[in-house]
């Protein structure tokens, strides 16, 4: 049984149709690119999964059951099976590093303080930041910020994890510290959607490569076919112009 | 000059009483205000625009006119349509009309600068509405709104003193009345400015500390 499964999904904004048919088919432990031209539909099929825009038709599934998005308890629920990190990583700015990391474990789900203590300084550490547990948002760079983003979303410990562009918005000298962290949490058997315009990262992490455009899956494969011998004319095209620089 | 506050000490309880009198003005007028000012600012938010043009009006006005213009006006408006208070109330709904309109000023700007984005990750993380409300925009509310409150505090406690004016007994009445009793002028308000000092420093310290345990916000009070 696949962990996470989407059948025929399609999404809205207002009239404009921004996903259309979406079908896919993810393993436990999978790591899955989506790729394409901007505005081809990867961040909203993320927002779509997260609960964040309602879809309008299709279905999805986590470990086989039917996630219903109109139920918000239900999303609120699935919000612990399904984490996001976004571009702008976001971290409330009144809290700690360590704070934001335990918060949602303490304050929302209730757990143990100091079981989630521990989690928490253990995750920290595991994205290199062991040193910064009492900094506050302002006083870190972009990428350490984003490395706590990650710690974030993992304190709850989800079976799946999305990455919307994590890269995007940092100084190049700081995306190899944010890769790093993902390369090895890919290591270590999460499932993993990645949004990404660092090509040839993804290409190294991937176990499956989905090129959209148009709100549609173009075409779907290993690394190697989608960038070395995709079949749809314009997968073929969007690879060509990336590869040529 | 010779000082001799000898006399005055001796008229604590009385000079105290009237320090809790303009503490009651200024802490009634500011929580009235604030509830005001919470409307205002949800009316200039979400309101129909007939009702933004009217809060927009009364915040002009208001902020526009000496308070103890407002105040005058209603001391003598009131009783002219069949209203009669006593000199307290008076004082205290003069108060917290004009303070309504600063702190809606306040807490508008206070909202407005709330990030979406944070929300949009409370989301995410699972928080309910509640929860948002008090994990992310309480904190960054009151860490926003807190010096301009707590200054607008400030000025609403000294600003009590023109109740004496209207014949409310409290600190600057009283000390009046033991400056014309026994002539020791310079003592007696060298006294109560210690005393107004002393309200505006532990209503900051009160106001900040509860800022801090309640909601976790990043106050500092000084």
């Amino acid at each position: 049984m696949p962990q996470l499964e989407i059948v025929d999904l399609k999404a809205s904004y207002g009239s404009q149709k921004v996903l259309e048919h979406i079908n896919l088919s993810v393993e436990k432990g999978e790591i899955v690119s989506l790729i394409g031209p901007s505005g081809s539909g990867k961040s909203t099929l993320l927002r779509v999964l997260m609960g964040l825009l309602p879809p309008e038709q299709g279905t999805v599934r986590l470990d086989g059951k039917s996630v219903n998005y109109a139920n918000k308890a239900e999303v609120r629920e699935l919000r612990s099976s399904i984490a996001i990190v976004f571009q702008q990583y976001n971290l409330f700015q009144n809290m700690t590093v360590l704070e934001n990391v335990m918060i949602t474990p303490t304050r929302i789900k209730g757990w143990p303080k100091a079981q989630v203590e521990a989690d928490a300084i253990r995750l920290l550490t595991r994205v290199g930041l062991a040193h910064r547990l009492k900094a506050y948002p302002d006083e870190l760079s972009g990428g350490q910020q984003q490395r706590v983003a990650i710690a974030r979303a993992l304190a709850l410990k989800p079976e799946v994890l999305l990455l919307d562009e994590v890269t995007a918005a940092l100084d190049p000298e700081l995306v190899t510290e944010v890769l790093d962290t993902i390369r090895e949490l890919a290591s270590e058997g999460i499932t993993m959607f990645i949004v990404s315009h660092e090509m040839s990262f993804v290409r190294e992490v991937s176990s499956k490569v989905v090129f959209m455009a148009d709100g549609l899956v173009v075409e779907s494969g290993s690394p190697q076919q989608i960038f070395d011998n995709p079949q749809e004319p314009r997968a073929r095209d969007f690879v060509g112009k990336i590869l040529r620089h | 000059m010779t000082l001799n506050f000898q006399p005055l000490l001796e008229q604590w309880p009385y000079l105290l009483g009237g320090a809790w009198i303009s503490l009651q003005i200024a802490v009634l007028a500011f929580a009235f205000g604030m509830l005001i000012g919470l409307l205002c600012a949800a009316v200039l938010r979400y309101g129909p625009r007939f009702a933004r043009r009217i809060v927009s009006a009364y915040v002009i006005f208001a902020t526009n006119t000496p308070q103890l213009v407002q105040i005058y006006f209603l001391f003598f408006a009131l009783p002219e349509v069949g209203v009669t208070l006593s000199p307290f109330t008076a004082v205290l709904i003069g108060a917290t009309f004009n303070a309504g309109a600063y702190l809606c000023e306040i807490q508008r700007a206070g909202f407005d600068s709330v990030r979406q984005m944070e929300i949009e990750a409370a989301e995410v993380l699972g928080f309910s509405t509640p929860q948002i409300i008090r994990h992310v925009i309480l904190p960054h509310v009151l860490k926003v709104m807190f010096p301009p409150l707590s200054n607008q505090f400030i000025v609403m406690t000294l600003g009590t003193s023109m109740a004496s004016i209207f014949g409310v007994e409290e600190l600057t009445g009283r000390t009046y009345n033991l400056s014309s009793q026994t002539y020791l002028s310079v003592e007696a308000f060298s006294i109560a400015a210690v005393l107004y000092i002393a309200i505006t420093l532990i209503a900051t310290l009160v106001l900040a500390s509860a800022g801090r345990y309640l909601f976790r916000a990043k106050i500092k009070a000084f």
